[in-house]
């Protein structure tokens, strides 16, 4: 019997109102010909009591990553999210409410996302911040479209973007599906042997819509001449920065070497893993791009009795309104992750930011330090300086050792096989807020296990 | 008013964390190193539990009253699923584990994709797209790819009717299609001739939702798709309005190629104040090859196979292979939403056209009480709304057009929304769709009482028989009184300035 209907039971006296004795009465004006008649076959319907039951036995047959020591990370964050922030975040009137249409009963929801993109602002060093987008990718696609809606007039290479070849590719993938249909051609910034963006290669960008780049970049490596870029391409040519969102608590943010648009995983503030979703994507961006940007934004503004009020502003850049000439498709975004992110970055505070960058930053020294004195094991960017993430290059098939690893109980990276067919020998090893030195030395043992084996 | 960023704390004193494993930090290169810390506020837990929770009172939520916003169908959010999603079996789950780890997830993943399939009468599904608006352009782009594969590259054109969400031209516009739009006929239905003087060989696809914007079912939907069909255009169903026909009808039988779902919609995920959401797409078996990789599937176990959920099959994630449009999101889509959906799925299994039944029962119940007030109501309203559509009956949600009233006393449809408010109630979907003059859209959904809805017409009917002055300046009992949007968009101002700052 199904329990979320007040009305079960009653029909018959709501229907007798509207003159009819049946709910099919309702449907007749769907013709006989797409008429379903036989049931949908799926299964009765459930109590709580039983989906309970299903849920926690179906999601307690995964193996979630706080069970033993755990190295993937891969953009995404295995971070510690503090217990205040899911607890309010699903408070009823934050989670049950629509995009705040009428300000006048959504000053909550729209004043916690105005101090999300101050916040943003301030982390990245941009003056202007949406309400978010879908995830680092698709921050990343849309800030491409908007770079070129924006820069194409008066760039010599006006349906050109630069892309670094150390994306990772299932963000290029969505960064492709979004550009292909209209008209943006998409090249590859190649790098040198150590890892660092190629410097000479870039200069081929100037004139160029925009540049994409990412700090840290794919494979973890933190890049001092990435500050020097906005030298190399010119005034009339974008850069677009990927960021990790929590290095920036250590690292230069972007906005103050040039950046014209800054894109980001926003997830390690607010929420888990989550297997991938929903988390929410960054979007910052400097003035010239605010008309042609995607997403929502909430300004500031008044009542009619002249009291301080927000809310949703330049919506003519967005479907509802501009329909086909839209700067976005974008409607339904991740607000409620962003406030997760809010509270979260809101607790923090600038000390705190600091604090968490610097645990993940000795997390992914000290493990590095340990992996690659294991005899064998060669870091794939020598001497670089590393945030979160290290590759490394191991005596055989990577796949073998991730599944050795799995076998001694250490979740021990990504096998970079599955993103470029000639690294299917080396992992990406990812580190967090939360590795301890005993995850570093199970690693250690297991990896250092398997490449003895793998050798004999 | 005050601000988070009026928490001005000794720094360092907040919220703790340990300390990190070593100090390496030294590494970091001189001018790598952040200068000047962000202005974020200095607060403590309580400071801050205090800030969000005054924050929350002044949203408005289904939990705090009815919310009959059109085309977005706020029904209730189950709290069992919220309780669900904290476990770590999915929190603390990264997508790219081995199928091993995940196979209670992937089983999940797998059973939600076939329910949609059923549902929809599609042939495969995926559920990577992560908002509705999203699946369109993944639906889009699959059609896109299925016409390159068999050489129809000159297929530049999308047709929407006028009525469609601004999402469907958006979004086929990001593919690269010159749109299309196609007058509604008289009655608000699809207009067949207008339909068949804009097919040609040009078509790519025409997006229709069905119901449509209206709330009305089109009567001639098959015979639109194979017009559509015909000419060499697939046909794609935009799902905002699948909790009308659950059970009773499917895209698949009406000629559809491609659906897209909202579950933030039809399946309670909560909205969140704008999301998030999710949008999965189903599809008619050719175009599944260009679907976005990976999906779940399954084969027998057979002795080796990991451990998996009991029910003798092993998970896996299945590659979609060379013809696929890729990825439009950058892991498995929102894989929370998905197991919260899969929550309400389940309590609802094969009796969901309940939910659709009720949907409409309560829409045209609704509909019926507004339209037909009291005699001695009548005679104290001042001037009735007009049907935005004439017909009998409706499906989940209808439409008022509020121009008569504006030509008797100069009360606008967004007044009588704002006025809405001061009742306790989220205003209806305003001036939208655009074809509907001073257009109010009202969505109840199935998980409203008959004393809500009994409530909602009084209240509405009490709205119309007030002093109109009062109806122009409301609202009047809301923490803010009538915000200047125009002021916003002058002003612009979109952050913080933090003038008052210590640093």
């Amino acid at each position: 019997m199904v329990d979320q209907i007040p009305n079960l039971g009653r029909e018959s006296e709501m229907l007798e109102e509207l003159g009819l004795t049946s709910m099919d009465e309702l449907f007749a004006n769907i013709p006989q010909g797409v008429r379903r008649v036989e049931p949908l076959p799926l299964p009765q319907p459930q109590s709580e009591e039983q989906i309970l039951e299903d849920a926690t036995r179906l999601l307690g047959a995964n193996v979630h990553l706080d069970s033993r020591p755990s190295f993937i990370s891969a953009g995404l964050a295995r971070n510690f999210v503090p217990t205040m922030v899911p607890m309010l975040a699903t408070r009823g009137e934050f989670l049950t409410s629509y995009t705040p249409y009428q300000p006048e009963v959504s000053q909550g929801i729209l004043q916690a996302m105005w101090e999300f993109q101050t916040m943003v602002s301030e982390l990245v060093g941009l003056p202007i911040s949406n309400v978010s987008m879908y995830d680092a990718s698709t921050s990343a696609a849309e800030a491409i479209t908007c770079a070129v809606r924006v820069k194409s007039k008066k760039a010599s290479q006006p349906s050109s973007v630069y892309i670094s070849e150390l994306v990772p590719p299932h963000r290029l993938s969505v960064i492709e599906n979004y550009t292909q249909g209209v008209g943006i051609d998409l090249h590859k910034l190649p790098h040198n042997e150590n890892g660092t963006l190629d410097l000479d290669a870039v200069s081929s960008a100037a004139g160029s819509c925009a540049i994409y780049v990412e700090q840290p970049n794919a494979l973890g490596l933190l890049d001092e001449g990435l500050l020097g870029l906005r030298e190399v391409i010119g005034e009339t040519t974008a850069l677009i920065v990927g960021v990790d969102a929590v290095s920036l608590g250590v690292i230069e943010p972007p906005g103050t070497w040039g950046a014209d648009i800054v894109v980001g995983e926003g997830q390690p503030f607010g929420i888990g893993p989550t297997a991938g979703g929903p988390i929410y994507g960054i979007f910052a961006c400097s003035k010239e791009f605010l008309r042609l940007m995607p997403g929502r934004i909430v300004g500031q503004s008044i009542d009619s009795e002249g009291k301080t009020a927000y809310t949703l502003t330049l919506s003519t850049r967005e479907q509802h309104i501009r329909r086909h000439r839209a700067t976005s498709n974008i409607c339904s975004n991740e607000t409620l992750i962003a406030l997760m992110g809010a509270m979260h970055m809101a607790l923090l505070g600038p000390e705190g930011l600091e604090k968490l960058a610097n645990r993940v930053f000795s997390a992914t020294s000290t493990t590095l330090g340990a992996v690659t004195s294991i005899p064998g094991v060669e870091l794939v960017s020598p001497d670089g300086c590393f945030f979160r993430e290290f590759a490394i290059r191991i005596p055989g098939p990577a796949k073998e050792a991730i599944e050795s690893m799995d076998s001694e109980g250490v979740l021990g990276g990504l096998n970079l096989g599955t993103w470029w067919g000639d690294m299917s020998d080396c992992l990406l090893i990812g580190c967090d807020e939360a590795t301890t030195e005993d995850d570093i030395s199970a690693l250690s043992n297991a990896l250092g296990k398997w490449i003895e084996g793998a050798s004999k | 008013m005050s601000t988070v960023f009026d928490f001005h704390g000794a720094p360092g004193t907040g919220w703790s964390q340990p300390e990190p494993i070593s100090t390496d930090s030294g590494q970091i290169p001189e001018r790598l190193r952040r200068k000047k810390p962000p202005n974020w506020p200095r607060a403590s837990e309580p400071e801050l539990v205090r800030h969000y929770t005054g924050l929350s009172q002044k949203t408005f939520g289904i939990d705090t009253g009815f919310y009959p916003l059109g085309s977005c169908t706020m029904k209730h959010n189950p709290r069992v699923n919220e309780r669900i999603v904290q476990m770590p079996g999915i929190d603390r789950i990264h997508p790219l584990q081995e199928a091993s780890q995940v196979q209670g997830l992937l089983s999940i993943y797998y059973e939600m994709q076939e329910m949609l399939a059923i549902c929809s009468g599609m042939d495969s599904v995926t559920l990577q797209p992560v908002a509705g608006a999203q699946g369109e352009f993944t639906a889009i782009r699959c059609i896109q790819e299925y016409h390159r594969s068999i050489g129809e590259r000159n297929r530049d054109k999308v047709i929407v009717p006028d009525s469609a969400h601004g999402t469907n031209p958006a979004s086929a516009s990001m593919c690269g299609y010159q749109i299309v739009e196609i007058p509604s006929a008289s009655d608000g239905r699809l207009d067949l001739e207008a339909l068949k003087a804009a097919v040609g060989h040009d078509t790519a696809a025409m997006m229709i939702t069905n119901p449509s914007t209206l709330g009305l079912f089109e009567t001639n939907i098959s015979e639109a798709s194979r017009i559509v069909h015909e000419a060499g255009g697939q046909m794609y169903y935009d799902g905002a309005n699948f909790n009308a026909i659950i059970g009773k009808t499917d895209p698949g039988r009406m000629g559809f190629d491609a659906v897209h779902y909202n579950l933030h919609k039809t399946f309670s995920q909560p909205h969140g104040g704008g999301g998030p959401g999710s949008g999965p797409i189903g599809v008619k078996d050719h175009l599944s090859k260009f679907l976005p990789t990976p999906v779940a599937s399954r084969r027998e176990s057979i002795e080796g196979d990991p451990i998996g959920v009991g029910d003798g099959y092993c998970y896996f994630w299945q590659d979609v292979g060379e013809s696929s449009i890729g990825k439009v999101q950058q892991w498995n889509g929102n894989a929370g939403a998905v197991v919260r959906a899969w929550a309400f799925y389940r309590r609802y299994g094969c009796e969901l056209e309940r939910m659709s039944e009720f949907a409409v029962l309560n829409s045209n119940y609704l509909r019926n009480r507004i339209m037909n007030p009291d005699p001695d109501v009548v005679a104290r309203i001042h001037c009735m709304p007009k049907e935005g559509a004439h017909a009998h009956l409706v499906m989940h949600e209808f439409t008022l057009s509020l121009s008569p009233v504006k030509e008797t006393n100069g009360v606008t449809g967004k007044d009588v929304a704002k006025r809405l408010l001061d009742y306790g109630y989220m205003s209806p979907t305003l001036y939208f769709p655009q074809i509907v003059p001073e257009c109010l859209m009202i969505e109840p959904t199935e998980t409203e009482s008959k004393e809500v809805l009994d409530k909602f017409a009084a209240d509405f009917h009490s709205v119309l028989c007030e002093d109109p002055e009062i109806v122009k300046s409301a609202p009047h009992t809301t923490p803010v009184k009538r915000v200047d949007e125009v002021w916003a968009a002058r002003k612009l101002i979109l952050r913080h300035p933090i003038t008052d700052s210590e640093d």
